[in-house]
């Protein structure tokens, strides 16, 4: 404890600056990774319904696509078993000034009046409740106050199903089997009554449904959550290495002293193990603080990408707190295990000196090349793997590596760097003496351009997925939506929810001047081998003729869609095809209404507005198994020579009173992007933290080269360097960093997009995105990271002009 | 005063100490280190300050060098005092007038031999600074070593580069403190004939610290401290 004190807390706290510097960067990590898994909790951990709690415990759920005919209550009231079957609807109403909450029609009411429950009603006015419900405005008397947790509205069945213009139709059969009957049974019973496509589950398959749905995108999530400990775990080698060369002579000491080389290696372990657990400690201060904000991030992502996403409160558990701070030991102690290991093996008898130290280094490059080659072909043969269990796990084990072949590279990249720019630095003092720091120190350098090209790299990576699959998305964007018009019901709008337009409203929208044709779309949710995707029926007709529809290559557009009306065939997303495997010439088996329905597969399309995949027939063929199924959007095609700002006026006027809204083409690709951008705000959040993180390090790192050549310093002020002269050497060793942690990174950003967008993306969510590097952007964010690396090096320019020659140079 | 050497003496001195005092505080306490010393050096002298550790010695040659300032009487260097020069007069002292050789020789390790010789000229923007290195290392006796590393040469071989860097400029005033102090006797013995050498053959006037008989050897003067007080001069 004595050595402990005297030998690594002693200097720790001398170096206060750099101590906290570190710390600060182990907390970041920390905190983003405990904000993230807090806020994905929160955003997705709570798709338990009310309605289960309010109904009392529920055995199965009885669901169909298209919605359950009502008239099977009946018929499973007839059957000889002990069960109660409660009829429900379930829908959204939005309230001014409260959002979306849940709206259940329930058939023990009788009247219209609206039961409200009790968390809800402390936050409503007095007196009617005016809410929006499938793009129209209701106002609802109050009845009463339900005794049940969570927000929501109940009215009777009949009422919600007049609201919602589905009449003789339920969103599902909740089942209740009584005490003593014997649940298989009643099962048994309503399978043998009920139509084969119907679906019938136990509650929570839902929520367990949506988790699985959810459950690529909360890892990759959870991944990028990593990067900022990643650059946090070299900032540690770098304090670490830092640590023990400034005290070689100290460990040669010690060992001639006789201490043991385990003491030695645990000596600079518990070092590593402080800061990892003072980081950890407040990472999860800062990670709770931090998960309040993200969950409105990833809440909204959640909707617009999946499901209806109520956020529940952020909760830490002492469970998460400890895996916090275990993972911030850990990676504290992994990294720290490099350098630890080198000062175990400091001989006794070796007072060596830094050069010669620094000189092993600069002999060992060459074999760092080479074995930095050897991991970059094991990475390009990892990331080939097919997806573990849906994980792409290949694909991030290739990353990792390809960080791991940075890091052996840098060495060498410092080397060539210095051989390469000799002519153009060394014409001026200040860059010989820089560009010799930096090739002379190779071991430490080497580590802060691998972590700052790591944190380069990062950003890079992420910037040019984001964007290569926002242009993606945009050019498919300008192909797919050739309408001129769109209509859909008014309302915020949740991925898998489809309500559906007014039944009157697609006639209006074919009678109104200057209209040539209307494609009506009707969208529903169905379950395919467990898991949920979209049937969608259009006019496959008026999409051949005036749609854009982009196949997989090979694939014949026209002949695919002519050959769909009046015929069992589908078309499906490349999503889709990707996560089941299908091809086109397959055949699906889908429930559509009473029926299971076998689709052959005419073609795949690519499609980007959801992961879960579309199956796509000819309206003919879905309204001839579910002959009143809703519109739930509509596309209109224009006359040529229509003025489309005043067929769109006509129709805005046409439609008044039936809860539409109708949008211009620009309109809806705007709001498209808008959507793309919000679901990637976390993303760039996430960026943004590893960058600081990288700018602490590089702030932590240049400190640690000033403190450890501070005799230099002092010497180069003997000799008569003025302080402007030392200033300008540490800003030029800064800058030449940076430009070299910048080109490095830049490299492995390049190879860790490609990972990005041709494995894990199409692993995990199965799109195919072509590749888009936002050269502007990243060329800006390259010089904001240089200019910050030189501003970062502005403190520690000033500790080393301020440094008294005369102490230091006597500290020898 | 508290020696009794004549003013006018001190004239012609290349580096003069008029009644210097200095006192550190450590832990709030006063330290006295030297107490009203006087003396001067001539150009092409050597002159070997002599004493025990803590006598004062480093202190004196930090003062001699302009890089520490009396807490009183005055510090001279060519006629000028030290604590009256602005950091820029004083920079450009130590780039031209200049030159230190230390005990532990502070060679900076990522530049060649010939790298840290040549380091001062280049501070001072010197012109032909590579040639005026390469001359001071061969003077030195290793112009062969002039790319080599520190830690690729010998203890003795470092303080003749050390030499060599000291007398890169040509300075007037050479500084050097315990030169031999972390040498074997040969190798003393090659660095004291080059300070010898670099007074008679350049003119400097030489301060050398030590603790040697031999560096007292090759002195002009020899002053002895104790206390922070000149009390024996020959």
């Amino acid at each position: 404890m004595t050595l402990l004190y005297r030998l690594i807390l002693r200097p720790l706290w001398r170096d206060r600056l750099r101590t906290a510097l570190t710390i600060l960067s182990v907390a970041l990590g920390i905190a983003v990774i405990v904000a993230i898994d807090l806020a994905s909790d929160a955003a997705t951990g709570s798709f338990q319904s009310s309605m289960e709690t309010l109904t009392g415990k529920t055995d199965f759920q009885i669901l169909a696509n298209g919605g359950v005919d009502e008239r099977w209550i009946g018929r499973l009231d007839g059957l000889p078993v002990d069960a109660h079957f409660a009829p429900v609807m379930e829908t959204e109403a939005t309230i001014a000034g409260i959002g979306s909450v849940p709206l259940y029609g329930l058939d023990f009411l009788g009247d219209e009046r609206l039961l409200v429950s009790r968390a809800l009603v402390r936050r409503l006015a007095a007196g009617a409740v005016t809410a929006t419900v499938a793009g129209r405005r209701h106002t609802f008397t109050k009845r009463g106050t339900l005794d049940a947790p969570g927000e929501f509205l109940a009215i009777d069945i009949a009422a919600a199903q007049h609201l919602l213009e589905r009449y003789g139709k339920l969103d599902r059969i909740d089942v209740t089997v009584s005490p003593g009957e014997d649940a298989a049974r009643v099962e048994q019973a309503i399978r043998a009554t009920l139509p084969p496509s119907y679906l019938i589950e136990k509650p929570g398959a839902r929520n367990q449904e949506n988790q699985r749905m959810l459950r690529a995108f909360r890892w990759n999530l959870r991944v990028l959550s990593y990067i900022s400990l990643i650059v946090g775990a070299f900032l540690i080698y770098n304090t670490i290495s830092v640590s023990v060369l400034r005290r070689r002579g100290e460990i040669g000491v010690l060992r001639a002293l006789g201490a043991g080389r385990g003491a030695v290696l645990w000596l600079f372990l518990a070092e590593a193990l402080m800061l990892g657990i003072a980081g950890g400690l407040i990472g999860l201060a800062a990670g709770r603080l931090l998960a309040a904000g993200a969950v409105r991030l990833i809440a909204g992502t959640v909707n617009a990408l999946y499901t209806t996403s109520r956020p529940a409160p952020v909760a830490l558990t002492w469970s998460e707190a400890w895996l916090g701070l275990v993972t911030a030991a850990a990676v504290a102690l992994a990294s720290a295990f490099g350098p630890a290991r080198g000062a175990m093996e400091v001989a006794p008898a070796e007072a060596m000196s830094r050069g010669a130290h620094e000189h092993h280094a600069r002999l060992h490059w060459p074999r760092a090349l080479a074995f930095s080659a050897v991991l970059a072909a094991v990475a390009l043969a990892v990331s080939r793997a097919a997806p573990i269990g849906g994980y792409p796990i290949g694909g991030y084990a290739a990353a990792l590596l390809a960080v791991g072949v940075t890091a052996l590279a840098a060495p060498a990249a410092v080397v060539a760097a210095n051989r390469l720019t000799r002519s153009a630095v060394h014409m001026r003092l200040e860059g010989l003496l820089a560009a010799r720091s930096l090739a002379g120190s190779l071991g430490r350098t080497s580590v802060i351009v691998a972590a700052l090209a790591t944190a380069i790299a990062m950003m890079a990576s992420v910037a040019t997925m984001v964007a290569s699959f926002r242009e993606t998305v945009a050019l498919w964007l300008d192909v797919q939506l050739r309408a001129d018009l769109y209509v859909r019901p008014a309302g915020p709008q949740t991925a898998g929810e489809y309500p559906p337009l007014a039944p009157q409203v697609p006639a209006i929208l074919e009678s109104t001047p200057g209209v040539a044709a209307v494609d009506v779309f009707r969208a529903s949710e169905f379950h395919y081998r467990g898991e949920r995707a979209t049937l969608g029926a259009g006019n496959i007709e008026i999409v051949r003729r005036y749609g854009r529809l982009r196949f997989l290559p090979g694939e014949d557009r026209d002949a695919i869609l002519r050959s769909l009306p009046g015929r069992d065939r589908a078309i499906v997303s490349e999503p889709f095809a990707n996560k089941f495997g299908v091809r086109a010439g397959d055949v699906l088996t889908v429930p559509i209404g009473d029926r299971n329905v076998a689709l052959r597969v005419a073609g795949i399309y690519y499609e980007y507005s959801s992961s879960q995949g579309y199956v796509i027939v000819d309206q003919s063929t879905l309204l001839k198994y579910l002959p009143n199924q809703p519109a739930t959007n509509a596309a209109v095609y224009l006359a040529g020579g229509a003025n489309a700002d005043g067929v769109e006026h006509a129709i805005q006027l046409r439609l008044t009173g039936l809860g539409a809204s109708v949008a211009p083409n620009r309109e809806l690709r705007r709001n498209a992007l808008a959507i793309f951008d919000r679901t990637f705000a976390i993303t760039w959040a996430l960026e943004a933290v590893a960058i600081i993180v990288a700018m602490l390090g590089a702030a932590n790192a240049l400190l640690a080269l000033v403190l450890d050549r501070r005799r230099e310093f002092g010497l180069l002020r003997y000799l008569g360097a003025s302080a402007a002269q030392v200033r300008a050497m540490i800003l030029v060793e800064a800058a030449l960093l940076g430009s070299l942690a910048a080109l490095l990174g830049l490299a492995l950003g390049g190879a860790l997009s490609l990972l990005l967008i041709f494995v894990v993306n199409k692993q995990s969510f199965g799109w195919t995105i072509q590749f888009h590097p936002p050269g502007g952007l990243l060329a800006a964010a390259l010089l904001l990271v240089w200019c910050t690396t030189v501003l970062a090096a502005l403190y520690p320019a000033r500790v080393a002009t301020r440094l008294n020659p005369i102490e230091v140079i006597r500290e020898e | 005063m508290g020696d009794s050497v004549e003013w006018e003496e001190m004239a012609s001195s290349r580096v003069e100490f008029r009644g210097v005092s200095k006192t550190y505080r450590n832990g709030g306490q006063p330290v006295a280190v030297l107490h009203e010393v006087s003396l001067g050096a001539a150009p092409g002298t050597v002159t070997a300050i002599l004493g025990r550790s803590g006598s004062g010695k480093t202190t004196l040659l930090n003062l001699a060098g302009a890089m520490d300032f009396p807490t009183a009487g005055e510090v001279l260097i060519a006629g000028r005092a030290t604590s009256a020069l602005s950091a820029r007069e004083l920079t450009a002292l130590r780039r031209t007038r200049i030159g230190f050789v230390f005990q532990f020789f502070q060679l900076l390790p990522t530049l060649t031999a010939l790298e840290n010789v040549e380091l001062p000229l280049q501070l001072a923007h010197t012109p032909k600074s590579r040639e005026t290195a390469l001359d001071r290392l061969g003077w030195v006796g290793l112009e062969d070593k002039a790319g080599s590393f520190p830690y690729q040469l010998s203890g003795g071989q470092m303080q003749r580069v050390a030499i060599a860097r000291a007398l890169a400029h040509s300075p007037e005033l050479v500084i050097a403190d315990e030169p031999t102090g972390n040498l074997d006797d040969a190798s003393g013995a090659q660095v004291l004939a080059l300070l010898r050498a670099s007074a008679d053959r350049f003119g400097a006037t030489v301060l050398v610290a030590t603790h040697s008989a031999e560096a007292a050897a090759i002195a002009d003067v020899r002053v002895r401290l104790r206390d922070g007080r000149i009390v024996e001069r020959a």
